[in-house]
């Protein structure tokens, strides 16, 4: 079975749905069935397509430029990290991506659905059903259990408990942390903070998983753990990983690097 | 985990100040309850069985001109009244104390019966004060209070009269809306102070409650353009009147609970707004993994909501607890003898908690709802 086909067969039964993930399968297929050859190909081997992102923030009178007509494409099942120096835009450009941010002027496409066009509320689902999030300071929330924390984004799905438990297992033996299930994240050490937050990141089993700076807190060891846990993502999984990072070794975990500087892509 | 879960776990992360959140609104609502009761006591005393029949005379040009005791005969002869007494306050003080506790009436002893049928005492009581001039009944709280019993002599110095007085106690009655008063007899005040011929009031009783109008009618033409001219009015409308001199006290208790509702709800808009602010950064995560601005706002509200509840229902229901089934005699040293927590006053500070929960919820959950993700994320570093 072709890629196409597998991607067509997944998401059929979503197309009776009501709501954003409906109309999004229903687009998908759309594509499938009345576009081009070139457009078939986008939708099941292009996971983000972004063309000339410019982002500019405004702090009183003086207006900077984060991102400069930025174009770029990201293949699916590719681990790519985002490289460069503080305030070159790689932070922007994954929050875009993520669809936490809007750009200025540009598109930014993700699995076909230009996420620039979304509001408020479709976009919340987007990433809810799309994005899995890692970031620098873990962000686990202080008063859940690490199986609890792992659990809050499976909240806003119609699962019942039982299959949301049966998800969080997973995800957690997915990081090795499946007996550190009942512990509050003080009880755990960075390391272990991060890969419950991979598994939060993974729990509703999205295409993408972005990361920003997912090492930054962690000493050497902990985060050559998680580096691999993201690594094996990719390429047991199947998940195409973004991420983020200044540290070149860091970085020589992805299948391909990208340089920014003060917003464009440098060769 | 539920939502519910989540909810909790958040309201409870800092437990010392989510007891002194709870705390603070449940003394609030405890005040507020406490404060609309004594209202409500003030302002709208306990109807007494009988009251329906019973009439007060007074002199119309205020309570303190006494009026003269030839008018019994006249008021005694009018169509549908069945009984009369003087009713005379002699402002005695008991045993030196600063105020009055419990005021003392004069009046007729035969006439304490049919006036006051509801009030239950012995017969020997009633015999006895009937029988001794110098005799006198007591209410049960006053009693209990002073310890006083059946054959007990009573010094009283009087506030309007010169002199004391001693009486000796022929019973002690109950079962009145005020088991507090005295009364004693108006020959013996007479005799004592040497200049008999004038009462106080008169405190009549109509056959039936048809009788009511058209008696308190004749009694006000009995003595028009008299030398003592009066004015007659249903016991209940006199109680009424007197309360209305109380307008200042509405105002001030009415005061009194608007700033208190007014304080509680600064005091857990700031708390709230404290517990969101530190939470921003998870607040944006929340954004982050799909939460929308509803899901965000309904957490913050049912956050609010749960700590005013608590605190509502520790506040109410205390104040329901100690009134209902504490001795308020005691507690307010005979002010007041029922204290009464109606489910209307239950219900307005519930809705004081419920308007305090979502007003208290509001600010945090506009800011948050404004926060864009990334902003709130900058928060973490």
């Amino acid at each position: 079975m072709s890629g196409a086909a597998l991607l067509l067969k997944t998401i059929s039964p979503f197309a009776q749905c009501r709501g954003f993930r409906g109309r999004m399968a229903r687009r998908q297929i759309e594509l499938f069935s009345s576009g081009p050859p070139s457009l078939l190909y986008f939708v099941a081997e292009t996971i983000v397509q972004i063309r000339e992102l410019t982002k500019i923030y405004a702090q009183g009178e003086i207006q900077v430029t984060a991102l400069d007509r930025i174009s770029l494409e990201i293949a699916a099942g590719e681990f790519l990290a985002l490289m460069g120096p503080s305030g070159s835009g790689k932070s922007t450009l994954l929050h875009i991506i993520a669809g936490v941010d809007r750009p200025t002027s540009g598109e930014c496409r993700v699995q076909g659905v230009n996420v620039t066009r979304l509001n408020e509320s479709e976009l919340a689902d987007w990433r809810n059903h799309n994005v899995g999030f890692i970031f620098q300071t873990f962000n686990l929330i202080p008063v859940l259990t690490a199986a609890e924390n792992v659990e809050l984004p499976l909240l806003l799905t119609r699962l019942g408990r039982r299959e949301r438990h049966r998800q969080v297992e997973t995800a957690l033996a997915l990081v090795g942390l499946g007996d550190r299930a009942k512990h509050l994240p003080r009880q755990l050490s960075g390391g272990q903070e991060q890969r419950v937050a991979i598994a939060r990141a993974l729990v509703t089993d999205p295409a993408l998983i972005v990361a920003d700076e997912p090492t930054g807190n962690l000493d050497s060891h902990s985060a050559q753990e998680v580096l691999a846990v993201l690594q094996s993502l990719r390429s047991d999984a199947g998940k195409t990983v973004i991420m983020v990072t200044h540290d070149p070794k860091a970085a020589a975990f992805g299948t391909r690097q990208i340089h920014l500087e003060k917003g464009e892509l440098s060769p | 985990m539920t939502i519910s879960t989540f909810v909790f776990k958040n309201a409870l992360r800092n437990k010392r100040r989510a007891v002194l959140s709870v705390s603070s609104v449940a003394v609030s609502l405890f005040l507020l309850v406490t404060l609309q009761v004594a209202l409500r006591e003030l302002t709208l005393p306990p109807p007494s069985a009988g009251a329906e029949l019973r009439v007060a005379v007074r002199n119309k040009i205020s309570l303190t001109n006494p009026l003269p005791a030839r008018q019994r005969g006249i008021i005694e002869r009018i169509s549908g009244v069945q009984a009369v007494s003087p009713f005379t306050w002699f402002g005695g003080r008991y045993k030196n104390e600063e105020g009055m506790s419990f005021a003392q009436f004069a009046m007729d002893p035969v006439e304490l019966r049919p006036l006051f049928g509801e009030a239950r005492m012995s017969r020997e009581g009633y015999e006895k004060f009937a029988a001794d001039r110098d005799a006198c009944v007591l209410g049960k709280i006053t009693a209990e209070k002073y310890h006083l019993k059946v054959g007990d002599a009573m010094r009283l110095d009087s506030t309007i009269y010169p002199g004391s007085l001693t009486f000796h106690i022929a019973g002690i009655y109950s079962g009145t809306p005020d088991d507090r008063n005295m009364f004693f007899r108006q020959d013996y005040l007479d005799e004592s102070i040497g200049t008999p011929g004038y009462v106080g009031m008169w405190w009549l009783k109509v056959k039936t409650a048809d009788d009511m109008a058209p008696v308190i009618k004749a009694v006000n033409a009995a003595f028009q353009n008299t030398s003592a001219e009066v004015r007659a009015e249903s016991e209940r409308n006199f109680q009424l009147g007197f309360i209305s001199m109380l307008g200042n006290v509405k105002k001030l208790i009415a005061s009194i609970s608007t700033v208190v509702v007014f304080t509680l709800v600064l005091v857990s808009a700031s708390t709230m707004s404290m517990a969101v602010r530190e939470r921003f950064r998870e607040l944006a995560v929340l954004k982050a993994l799909g939460f929308r601005r509803r899901e965000l706002f309904a957490f913050i509200l049912a956050e609010s909501f749960g700590l005013a509840a608590a605190g509502g229902l520790l506040g109410i229901g205390g104040a329901y607890a100690i009134f209902t089934f504490g001795d308020v005699g005691k507690m307010t040293q005979g002010i007041f003898v029922s204290f009464e927590v109606t489910p209307r006053i239950m219900g307005l500070a519930a809705l004081v908690a419920a308007v305090l929960g979502i007003v208290s919820a509001l600010a945090p959950a506009l800011s948050v709802a404004r926060m864009s993700v990334v902003n709130g994320l900058k928060t973490l570093d």
